[in-house]
C-alpha cells in the first residue's frame, strides 16, 4: 500500500517524461507488431491498422495508465507549481523584491523567536522539569522574594512532604592553588543531593554522599571543563585530593559535559557541599544564623503534587517557624514557590515577548509591501486572467494558483529569512551575549522548533498576503475583465492598496515610538550621573586563601597591597570596597536607631558596605559632610559608619545625621552588636542601574568589619589596562597563590550595567528603521502607480494649463493623505506600547506629547521623501506625447 | 475499456504476466503479449493494451520492475522482470489457483445422484 502510493507520487512529480516513455513504449509496440504482420504478408497500409485493433484503444489506454499511475490532486498540485514557477521566472524583478521583502520580515521574527526560543520557552536540560521549582521566602515589609536562611532551609527539607527533595545553593569564588599560576573559578556551595534531585548522574566517580554535609567532610565535584583543563581529564581524579582555597578536598566526581548549575551561571566550575558553612569558624557557622539568608533553593516536586500545594505546605512551615523565630523569622512567615524556568527568566521575560510584538509589526509591514506587489502585478495580469476564465478556467483554479505562487514566495522567503537569522544570530550573539545577563542567551540559535516557527510564519504571511489578490479574483467576472480593459478593478484596488499603505504607515507609528521610548529611556541611563567617576578606574578582585590568613592577617595583608599598587607610577590612589557602585543590592542588613530602638523584626534596613581609607576619592564618590574614614578607624578605635546622602535622608529626615548613634546587626562574629557613630556623609552613588530613586547605603570602615577582602580599586592617570600587568605584577610578588580576576574598568562596569536596555534599544530602533524603510516603499510604489495610472488624466489638466507646481502639490497632498489617516489611526497603537513597556522606561513618559509630535514629524518627511519622485514623475508629464499615445 | 473486463480476467492476466516473466526472464510488453498469445494457443484474444495496464498494476505492489533496453529494432525498450516479493506472491496466487481449479473440477465433474 505504502510502496504504491510512494510510486504514485514519485510518478506526479516526473508526469511529463513519464508520458514521453510510455507514448514511446507503445509506439515500439504498435511497430513491432505491425512488422510482424507485414512479415506474414499483409500489405504495409494495413498493417498499422490491424496492429492498433489488437492492441485497442490506444489513446484510452494512455488515458488509463496515467490516471492511475499518480494521484490526481497531486498531478494538480504538481501542475500548479510548475505553472506558477514560470509565471514567477518570467517577472524576475517582482519575485525578487517580493522574496526579499518577506526574507526581512520573516529573518527578523526568526531571530528574535530563537532568542526568546532558548531563553524563555526551551524546557531546563533536567528530566521532568516542570516538577522543578525554586523555593523562596517573601520578606513582609520588602514584599520581595528574599534567599532563605541555613535553619529555615533544613526545616523545610525536614518537614514538607511536598518535594521529592529540596536543595540550597549559594555561590562562592574558590581559588585553586595546586598548581602555578592559582586559578580563581566560580563555584557552588550545595546540598549533597543536588545532582540527584536534578536527575544528572556523575560523568565520573559516585557524587556525593549523605556524610559529605558534615562539617570536616570536604567533598568537590568538578565540571567536565575544569576536570579537563586543569587535571588532564584523568580518569582516577576520585583517587585524588585538590586544594581549593587552602585545603585538601576530596574529588567525588566530574559532572557531564554541558552541566551548568545554576542555569544561569554557565562559569560554574565546582559544586562543594554545605559542610563549607558548617566548618568551624570564628563565630557562629552559618549553617546554625537563622537570620544569614543567604540560600537560593530548589526542589523536585512528587509526582501530582502541584505548585500551589506545595507553597501551601511550606507557608504553613514558614508560619510555624516564624511563631518560633519571630525574631529572625517574623518578616519571611510566607514563601514563594515558583517553576524554576520562570525564576530563571523573571526578568528578560517581557522584554523578549516586546520584542517579538515588534519584530511582528514589522513582518505585518513587510506583508503590506508584498500584497501590494502582489495586487500590482494582479492589475498587469488582468487580460491573462480573463483569458483563462474565458477558456473555461474557474475561479477555483486561479486562486489556487495565486496561492501557489505566493506559497513558493513564501517559501523561498522562509529560506533566506532562516538564512539571514541563521547570519545574525552568529554575528550578533557572540557579540552581545558576554555583557548581556540573561541566562541561556548566549544558546540561541536555529533548532527545529525554531524552523516550524518560521515556517509557519512564512505559510501564514504567505496567505494574509493573498487575500487581497485572491478577493480581488473571486470579485471579478470574466467579462468585466475584458470590457473594462481593467479600469474599474484598478479604481477598487487603487483604494485596497492605499488602505494597506495606510495601515503600514500606523504601524510604522507604533514601531518608531517604541524605539524612541526606549532609546530616550537609554540616553537617560546613560547620561544619568552614577554618583561615582567610571572614567580612569581599574578594578580587580584577588582570591586569598581563609585558611592561610586569618582575619588580622587578611587586613595586613591588604595594608601591605594597597601600599605597594599606590607605589606603581600611574595610579594616583587605590581602596577597596565591598561591593561596589552597580553591582546590586548584595548586601541588606537591619539595624537599631539608638534614639528609636525597635524589635528585631521591626527594624529599619538598607544596604551596606565595607570600604577602606580613600575609597571615596579613588570613586569620585564626594564627601557632603563630615569626615572620610582614617588609618586610625581601626579595631581599636571608636566604631564609626558612613551614610549616603540617601539614607540621611529617610532615616533621619530633617535632622542632622552627624553624631547620631546606630546598631547594625552586620557584626565580627564574637564581639556582637555594638554602637556606632555615624561620621560622615557621602553623595549617592547608584548600586542598582535601573533604580528610580538613588538607594540609601551605609559604609563601615574595613578595619572594623572584616568579611574578606573586597574588590580593589585604582584610580588611574593613564588608560586603567594599561596598568593591569603591573598590577598583577605587584599581587604575584606578595602572594604567589593569590589568583587576580574580574578585571574591568569603571566605564565597562557602567557599560554591563546597562546592557539588557541597549540590547532592546539597539533590537527595537533596528526594527523601526527595518519598518520605516518597508513603508516608504510602500507609500512610494503606490504613488508611482497611481500616477503612472492618471498619467493621460494629468497630460490633459497640464494641456489645459495647470501649472507643473500644481500637479506636484496634488500628488504631494494625496501622499499627505494618506499619511495623517496612518498617524490619526496610530497614535492609539502608540499610546498602547507605551503603556506596554512602562516599567522598562527610565526618565522617560509614555505619553510625552513632544516624543509622539517628533515620531510623527520623522513619518511625515521621510513620507514626503519617497512621495517626492512619483509627484515629480506627475509633474513632468509632456501632454503631447501623452495625446499622441492614444 | 480495460475496467469493462471482469475482475477474473484482470487477476488472471496479473497471474500470467508474472509466471510469464518468471519463466522467461526480463520481456517487453510486445513481448509478453506474444508468450501469452502463443501459451493459449490463440484461445484467448485479448485487447493488448491491456498488458499495460497490468504491467502498470504489477509495478506499482512492487512484483515487478522494469529497465530500459534495445529492443529487436535496435530501439528503446522497457525490460520488465519479476521481483523477489513478485515471486513470493506468485506462488500464493498460483497455488490459490491451482485450488480453485481443483474445486471447479470437482464441481464439474460430479454425477447426478
Amino acid at each position: 500500500m505504502l510502496r504504491e502510493w510512494a510510486s504514485r507520487i514519485a510518478a506526479s512529480l516526473s508526469r511529463r517524461r513519464l508520458d514521453a516513455e510510455f507514448d514511446e513504449e507503445v509506439r515500439e509496440h504498435l511497430d513491432l507488431l505491425a512488422q510482424r504482420f507485414i512479415a506474414q504478408g499483409m500489405p504495409a497500409a494495413e498493417a498499422d491498422y490491424a496492429a492498433r485493433r489488437q492492441f485497442g484503444g490506444v489513446t484510452q489506454m494512455k488515458e488509463h495508465v496515467r490516471e492511475r499511475r499518480a494521484l490526481p490532486p497531486l498531478d494538480v498540485l504538481v501542475q500548479d507549481v510548475r505553472h506558477a514557477l514560470r509565471q514567477l521566472r518570467k517577472s524576475a524583478g517582482f519575485t525578487a523584491s517580493a522574496v526579499l521583502t518577506l526574507a526581512l520580515g520573516i529573518g527578523a521574527t526568526t531571530a528574535i523567536f530563537a532568542i526568546l526560543n532558548a531563553v524563555v520557552l526551551r524546557p531546563l536540560p533536567f528530566p521532568q522539569p516542570e516538577r522543578l521549582m525554586a523555593v523562596r521566602s517573601i520578606h513582609r515589609r520588602a514584599q520581595q522574594p528574599t534567599e532563605l536562611s541555613y535553619p529555615n532551609f533544613f526545616d523545610f527539607r525536614d518537614r514538607n512532604h511536598v518535594f521529592e527533595r529540596l536543595a540550597a545553593y549559594r555561590d562562592q569564588q574558590f581559588a585553586l592553588t595546586d598548581s602555578l599560576p592559582p586559578i580563581q573559578v566560580p563555584g557552588e556551595i550545595v546540598s549533597w543531593d543536588l545532582f540527584q534531585l536534578l536527575g544528572v548522574p556523575p560523568e565520573v566517580g559516585g557524587g556525593f554522599q549523605p556524610d559529605d554535609e558534615k562539617p570536616g567532610a570536604n567533598a568537590v565535584m568538578l565540571s567536565d571543563e575544569l576536570w579537563r583543563s586543569r587535571f588532564n581529564g584523568d580518569p582516577q581524579i576520585v583517587r585524588r585530593r585538590v586544594h581549593i582555597n587552602g585545603k585538601l578536598f576530596r574529588v567525588a566526581g566530574v559532572a557531564p559535559p554541558g552541566f551548568h548549575y545554576p542555569v544561569e551561571d554557565a562559569a560554574v566550575q565546582l559544586w562543594i557541599t554545605l559542610a563549607e558553612d558548617a566548618g568551624p569558624s570564628e563565630a557562629t557557622p552559618m549553617t546554625e544564623q537563622r537570620g544569614a539568608r543567604v540560600l537560593e533553593s530548589i526542589g523536585r516536586l512528587k509526582p501530582g503534587v502541584t505548585p500551589r500545594q506545595a507553597q501551601a505546605e511550606l507557608d504553613q512551615i514558614a508560619g510555624a517557624l516564624a511563631e518560633q523565630y519571630p525574631d529572625e523569622n517574623k518578616n519571611v512567615a510566607t514563601t514563594l514557590v515558583q517553576p524554576e524556568l520562570e525564576r530563571l527568566t523573571g526578568n528578560s521575560r517581557k522584554g523578549f515577548w516586546i520584542l517579538l510584538g515588534a519584530v511582528g509589526l514589522v513582518l505585518l509591514i513587510a506583508c503590506a509591501n508584498v500584497a501590494n506587489l502582489l495586487l500590482a502585478r494582479g492589475t498587469g495580469r488582468a487580460r491573462e486572467f480573463a483569458l483563462r476564465t474565458a477558456l473555461g478556467a474557474s475561479r477555483g483554479a486561479l486562486v489556487r494558483q495565486l496561492l501557489a505562487e505566493s506559497t513558493i514566495l513564501g517559501l523561498l522567503g522562509a529560506v533566506g529569512g532562516v538564512l539571514l537569522s541563521a547570519g545574525s544570530l552568529k554575528l550578533l550573539v557572540p557579540l552581545a551575549g558576554d555583557n548581556l545577563p540573561i541566562p541561556r542567551f548566549a544558546e540561541a540559535g536555529i533548532d527545529l522548533r525554531v524552523l516550524l516557527f518560521s515556517i509557519g510564519t512564512a505559510l501564514a504571511t504567505v496567505v494574509l498576503c493573498s487575500l487581497a489578490p485572491a478577493a480581488q479574483v473571486i470579485r471579478a467576472d470574466a467579462a468585466g475583465f475584458l470590457k473594462n480593459s481593467a479600469g474599474n478593478i484598478a479604481q477598487g484596488q487603487h483604494r485596497l492598496r492605499s488602505a494597506l499603505v495606510v495601515g503600514q504607515l500606523s504601524l510604522g507609528l507604533v514601531l518608531l515610538v517604541g524605539a524612541e521610548l526606549l532609546m530616550g529611556s537609554f540616553v537617560h541611563l546613560l547620561h544619568r550621573d552614577p554618583g561615582f567617576r567610571a572614567a580612569n578606574l581599574l578594578t580587580f578582585a584577588i582570591g586569598l586563601s581563609d585558611t592561610r590568613y586569618d582575619r588580622g592577617g587578611q587586613i595586613a595583608f591588604s595594608d601591605r597591597l594597597l601600599e605597594t599598587l599606590r607605589a606603581i607610577p600611574g595610579v594616583q590612589s587605590a581602596a577597596i570596597g565591598m561591593p561596589l557602585p552597580l553591582e546590586g543590592d548584595e548586601m541588606t542588613v537591619s539595624f537599631d536607631i539608638e534614639e528609636r530602638p525597635a524589635p528585631p523584626s521591626e527594624r529599619p534596613h538598607s544596604d551596606m558596605a565595607i570600604v577602606t581609607p580613600g575609597y571615596f576619592t579613588t570613586m569620585g564618590i564626594p564627601l557632603r559632610r563630615g569626615r572620610d574614614f582614617t588609618e586610625r578607624d581601626d579595631a581599636h578605635a571608636n566604631r564609626v559608619l558612613i551614610v549616603n546622602e540617601a539614607f540621611a535622608r529617610k532615616f533621619f529626615p530633617g535632622e542632622d545625621v552627624i553624631g547620631k548613634r546606630m546598631q547594625p546587626g552586620a557584626t565580627n562574629g564574637k564581639e556582637g552588636v555594638q554602637s556606632r557613630e555615624i561620621v560622615g556623609v557621602v553623595g549617592n552613588a547608584l548600586q542598582v542601574a535601573f533604580a528610580a530613586d538613588p538607594q540609601p547605603i551605609y559604609y563601615f570602615p574595613y578595619k572594623q568589619l572584616s568579611w574578606g577582602i573586597g574588590t580593589i580599586v585604582l584610580h588611574t592617570g593613564t588608560a586603567p589596562l594599561a596598568l593591569e600587568p603591573a598590577a598583577r605584577a605587584v599581587l604575584m610578588s606578595l602572594d604567589r597563590e593569590a589568583p587576580m580576576y574580574l578585571v574591568r574598568t569603571g566605564e565597562q562596569r557602567a557599560s554591563a550595567s546597562v546592557s539588557l536596555p541597549r540590547f532592546l534599544t539597539v533590537a527595537m530602533s533596528g526594527f523601526a528603521a527595518i519598518a520605516l524603510l518597508l513603508t516608504m516603499v510602500g507609500l512610494y510604489g503606490v504613488l508611482s502607480y497611481a500616477v503612472a495610472r492618471r498619467r493621460r488624466e494629468i497630460g490633459v489638466r497640464i494641456a489645459l494649463g495647470a501649472r507643473r507646481g500644481d500637479v506636484l502639490g496634488h500628488v504631494l497632498r494625496d501622499a499627505l493623505r494618506l499619511v495623517v489617516i496612518g498617524l490619526a489611526l496610530g497614535m492609539a497603537g502608540a499610546a498602547g506600547v507605551g503603556h506596554l513597556l512602562g516599567s522598562m522606561l527610565f526618565g522617560v513618559r509614555p505619553g510625552d506629547p513632544l516624543l509622539l509630535a517628533s515620531a510623527g514629524l520623522l513619518l511625515v518627511l521621510t513620507s514626503l521623501a519617497a512621495a517626492y519622485l512619483p509627484a515629480s514623475r506627475a509633474a513632468s508629464v509632456d501632454p503631447m506625447q501623452v495625446l499622441r499615445s492614444e | 475499456m480495460p475496467k469493462d473486463r471482469s475482475e477474473v480476467l484482470q487477476g488472471t492476466l496479473d497471474l500470467m504476466i508474472l509466471k510469464t516473466l518468471d519463466a522467461l526472464g526480463p520481456l517487453h510488453g510486445y513481448g509478453i503479449a506474444r508468450r501469452i498469445e502463443q501459451l493459449s494457443e490463440e484461445m484467448l484474444r485479448l485487447n493488448e493494451g491491456t498488458v499495460y495496464a497490468s504491467l502498470l498494476r504489477l509495478a506499482q505492489k512492487g512484483w515487478i520492475r522494469s529497465e530500459w533496453g534495445a529492443s529487436e529494432n535496435k530501439r528503446k525498450a522497457r525490460y520488465y522482470s519479476i521481483t523477489r516479493t513478485g515471486r513470493k506472491q506468485l506462488a500464493r496466487e498460483a497455488e490459490s489457483w491451482q485450488r480453485m481449479a481443483d474445486v471447479i473440477g470437482r464441481v464439474l465433474r460430479q454425477e447426478k445422484a
